[in-house]
């Protein structure tokens, strides 16, 4: 009896993903070596720092899915970021900002889709040509320097709370959910799984795979657009390099999430679990005062040790 | 009962009638003037050897091509069918040996994809609506499963199952099904049948295409057979016997004016193939070639003559039996296989056989290069002098050995890749398909190229779908049915019919 008592907990972590094995190994990890890591105030600073992360990596599974990448999202981040910190500055409206990040970010998204869709052109070489267009972009904006002075309203969404939770967390959230129904309880999620799976059936069903590509990409610009107004009041200010390598964590978090490149076998939670694991990790080494070119590093070993997790189990 | 119905319905009006239909593909006429009648509670077996449109008649049914000429009437009504919505308005649904199922989605989903029942929000589809519709047609067809199953966990058989569930769905009343007990075990196959039987009691026609003797009589109502893209008859399965039905597949009409001169006294055993299996599903496979034969492999599309072919040159790994090479095993990789002096051209030469961006010489010496140059340091005039010996040789057209691989003609190319272990001093050649793709004339060069490769010492195992070349060209052939060998001819006995008969399942 007691054989069974333990063999069948046993059993059920065997069952679990990569993903939330290696979540629940760092929490335990940096819990252990942290000061300070387990306190409310740091896992609240953990979950607002992953809502970036989270409105990007979102719409990557969506992408990824498709047998796609979108490697123009961090360059994207950043040029919305300076629309919203430049727009904001002129205007003094929060709103026009983000409306102005939302709609360059899904000019990016819809020519990123075109390019893949219409010119099929691969996705790595398409969304590698923008990525350097929204960095030129983002130089050129900027002159090269940081945009100071942004109106308080455009911070205050970073540090606003509401019914004593994070206005971020909120958006996170909200995101999640947003894509949870669009992936699992619409048409379109429907098709999405069918872009990466069998484009033939789509077709025989008398469905465009152009258009619906397309449409995935632009999500992907259009939630760009969004995380830039995070980013801009995150920072307070908007700079020529704030989205470097963000698209290097989503995509990361993706792949530790489970989600495959091929066959569009996606995993919506699980790529909210691997931002969670990616948010840990850097939190984590940021604690114990490790540099973030050490993070970077840590965030690549993450990625294969999800894989190699993933891969015992489906070999065992 | 559903005897009585099915004879009933038989004798009933087409459900559809094609009507002199052709279709014609630059250099090959696929359908020749071919009138077909598909009547409602009906099997109808369609049958043929590769390559008699079978599958072109197939993609003209589900309006993926459209026929050059020819009618169609529905109900006795004249009616056009030239795109996948026509048909599918006509009530026609094909059930392609790929699968059109999306994995990662559940049952209920791929019924029903594209044709969601819509929920209260737009765009939100109703889960339990889908779920209930999704039962009752999995009910309907007797498929006892729970629809939220996810389809990639699934079986063959069972994904099939889902498929006809979503032709039944569209109100399918003509399904066209591609040899759909290929991949099926015996158990699966009664399933099949039995489904199938339901299917006609509910006046659902079928077209059944096979490449099994014994489900056409079976299970078929009527028989049609193709031969060179013409239909040659159309009889009841109580007229005929196999025999009768093999003999009118075979006999195609291919202009082979190329003389060999058979080996009277074949030379060393070259290749010896002893008790060969392999994961990819071929097993128990003995063969032997020697020196100055052209050996045939041939086999119905499928049955493991490719597979052969790669685990001989190493490509895939063995799991039992020996490959024995010039009296010495031979074990591994590609690579060893190629250094001993087997060489392997490929069906797809421009995926496998050649880098189509470099030039005629480059490719010709890539095989060669350790042999050309011992010393591992290239020399240009030397590969060209190789190459252009090689050009002359092979009398490859082409203006200079400078000229970009892709440019060339197939047969040319074909040529090339034959070229290219001939300087790397193969002694056994394996050719997959050798004349895919190339047109006549050029067939009877590769012929002649083939002979005097063997004639000058070396050997040929030559795989090929065209019965009437292996019988043309071989000197004997082994015949594959199901991933092992049915049976081997000998010169005198390598005719169409008996390679067919070997090759057809009659159990």
């Amino acid at each position: 009896m007691s054989d069974l008592a333990i063999a069948a907990p046993l059993r059920a972590v065997q069952r679990l993903p990569g993903v939330a094995v290696v979540l629940v190994l760092l929490i335990a990890l940096f819990g252990a070596i942290a000061p300070g890591f387990l306190s409310a105030a740091n896992l609240s600073n953990v979950l607002v720092q992953s809502t970036i992360l989270t409105m990007l990596a979102l719409p990557m599974t969506l992408i990824i899915m498709t047998e796609g990448i979108d490697l123009s999202m961090g360059a994207v981040l950043t040029l919305t970021s300076l629309c919203v910190a430049i727009v904001s500055l002129a205007t003094k409206s929060m709103l026009l900002g983000l409306g102005a990040a939302v709609l360059v970010g899904t000019a990016f998204g819809l020519a990123n889709g075109l390019l893949v869709a219409i010119a099929k052109i691969p996705p790595f070489v398409a969304t590698l040509a923008t990525l350097g267009m929204a960095q030129g972009l983002s130089l050129i904006v900027s002159d090269g320097q940081s945009v100071v002075g942004i109106p308080h309203s455009v911070r205050d969404v970073y540090s606003a709370q509401l019914l004593g939770i994070p206005v971020p967390i909120l958006m996170g959230v909200a995101s999640y959910g947003l894509f949870h129904a669009l992936l699992y309880h619409t048409r379109f999620g429907t098709y999405v799984f069918a872009l990466g799976g069998n484009r033939d059936a789509l077709r025989y069903a008398g469905l465009s795979p152009t258009r619906l590509l397309i449409a995935v990409y632009a999500i992907g610009g259009l939630m760009a657009g969004v995380a830039g107004l995070l980013m801009t009041a995150r920072m307070n200010s908007g700079h020529p390099t704030a989205g470097l390598g963000m698209e290097f964590d989503a995509i990361a978090a993706v792949a530790v999430g489970g989600t495959s490149f091929e066959r569009g076998n996606g995993w919506l939670l699980g790529t909210l679990l691997g931002v969670l694991a990616v948010g840990v990790l850097r939190n984590g080494l940021n604690l114990i005062s490790l540099p973030s070119s050490v993070q970077v590093a840590s965030v690549g070993v993450l990625v294969i040790a999800a894989m190699f997790l993933d891969g015992l189990r489906s070999r065992a | 009962m559903s005897d009585g119905a099915a004879s009933a319905a038989a004798s009933s009006a087409p459900l559809l009638e094609l009507r002199g239909i052709s279709k014609s593909f630059p250099g090959v006429k696929a359908l020749d003037d071919v009138s077909f009648a598909i009547h409602p509670g009906e099997v109808h077996m369609l049958l043929g050897e590769n390559g008699a449109g079978k599958s072109s008649l197939m993609k003209i049914l589900c309006g993926a091509y459209t026929a050059d000429a020819g009618e169609f009437y529905y109900k006795g009504e004249n009616v056009t069918l030239s795109s996948t919505a026509e048909a599918q308005a006509l009530g026609i649904a094909v059930i392609f040996q790929e699968f059109s199922l999306v994995p990662f989605l559940d049952i209920a989903q791929n019924i029903f994809l594209g044709r969601e029942p819509k929920g209260r929000i737009p765009g939100t589809i109703d889960r339990r609506r889908i779920l209930a519709d999704a039962k009752r047609v999995l009910d309907g067809i007797g498929f006892d499963i729970d629809p939220k199953v996810v389809v990639d966990t699934l079986g063959v058989a069972q994904q099939q199952m889902v498929e006809i569930a979503k032709a039944i769905s569209q109100n399918a009343r003509i399904l066209v099904m591609d040899e759909p007990t290929a991949a099926l075990s015996d158990r699966e196959v009664e399933l099949l049948f039995a489904l199938i039987a339901r299917l006609k009691a509910d006046g659902v026609a079928i077209v059944y295409i096979s490449h099994r003797m014994a489900e056409v009589f079976a299970i078929g109502d009527r028989i049609t057979v193709l031969r060179d893209g013409r239909r040659i008859d159309q009889v009841r399965p109580a007229e005929v016997t196999p025999d009768q039905l093999v003999r009118m597949m075979v006999g195609r009409n291919v202009d082979m004016t190329y003389p060999r001169r058979f080996a009277e006294q074949p030379g060393e055993l070259v290749l010896q193939v002893k008790g060969l299996s392999a994961a990819t599903g071929i097993s128990d496979i003995d063969i032997e070639v020697r020196q100055g034969e052209i050996v045939g492999l041939c086999g119905l599309v499928g049955s493991g003559r490719t597979e052969v072919a790669r685990a001989i040159f190493g490509a895939d790994p063995v799991t039992t039996g020996e490959i024995i090479f010039d009296g010495k095993p031979i074990t591994g990789e590609p690579d060893v296989a190629a250094r001993r002096g087997i060489a392997l051209i490929p069906e797809s030469r421009k995926s496998e056989g050649l880098a189509l961006l470099r030039s005629v010489g480059d490719n010709l010496v890539v095989a060669a290069l350790k042999k050309l140059f011992p010393s591992r340091l290239y020399d240009p005039r030397g590969a060209q002098r190789t190459a252009e010996g090689l050009i002359r040789q092979l009398r490859i057209a082409t203006p200079s050995a400078r000229q970009m691989v892709g440019l060339l003609s197939g047969g040319n190319q074909q040529k090339v890749v034959i070229g290219k272990w001939l300087a790397a001093g193969a002694r056994l050649f394996i050719f997959d398909e050798p004349t895919r793709g190339i047109d006549i004339g050029a067939k009877s060069e590769i012929f002649a190229l083939i002979d005097r490769l063997v004639a000058e010492g070396a050997a040929a195992l030559m795989i090929s779908s065209e019965q009437i070349e292996i019988c043309h060209v071989c000197d004997r052939a082994y015949v594959m049915r199901d991933g092992r060998i049915a049976g081997h001819l000998a010169r005198s006995e390598l005719t169409e019919e008996n390679i067919v008969r070997l090759g057809m399942h009659h159990e």
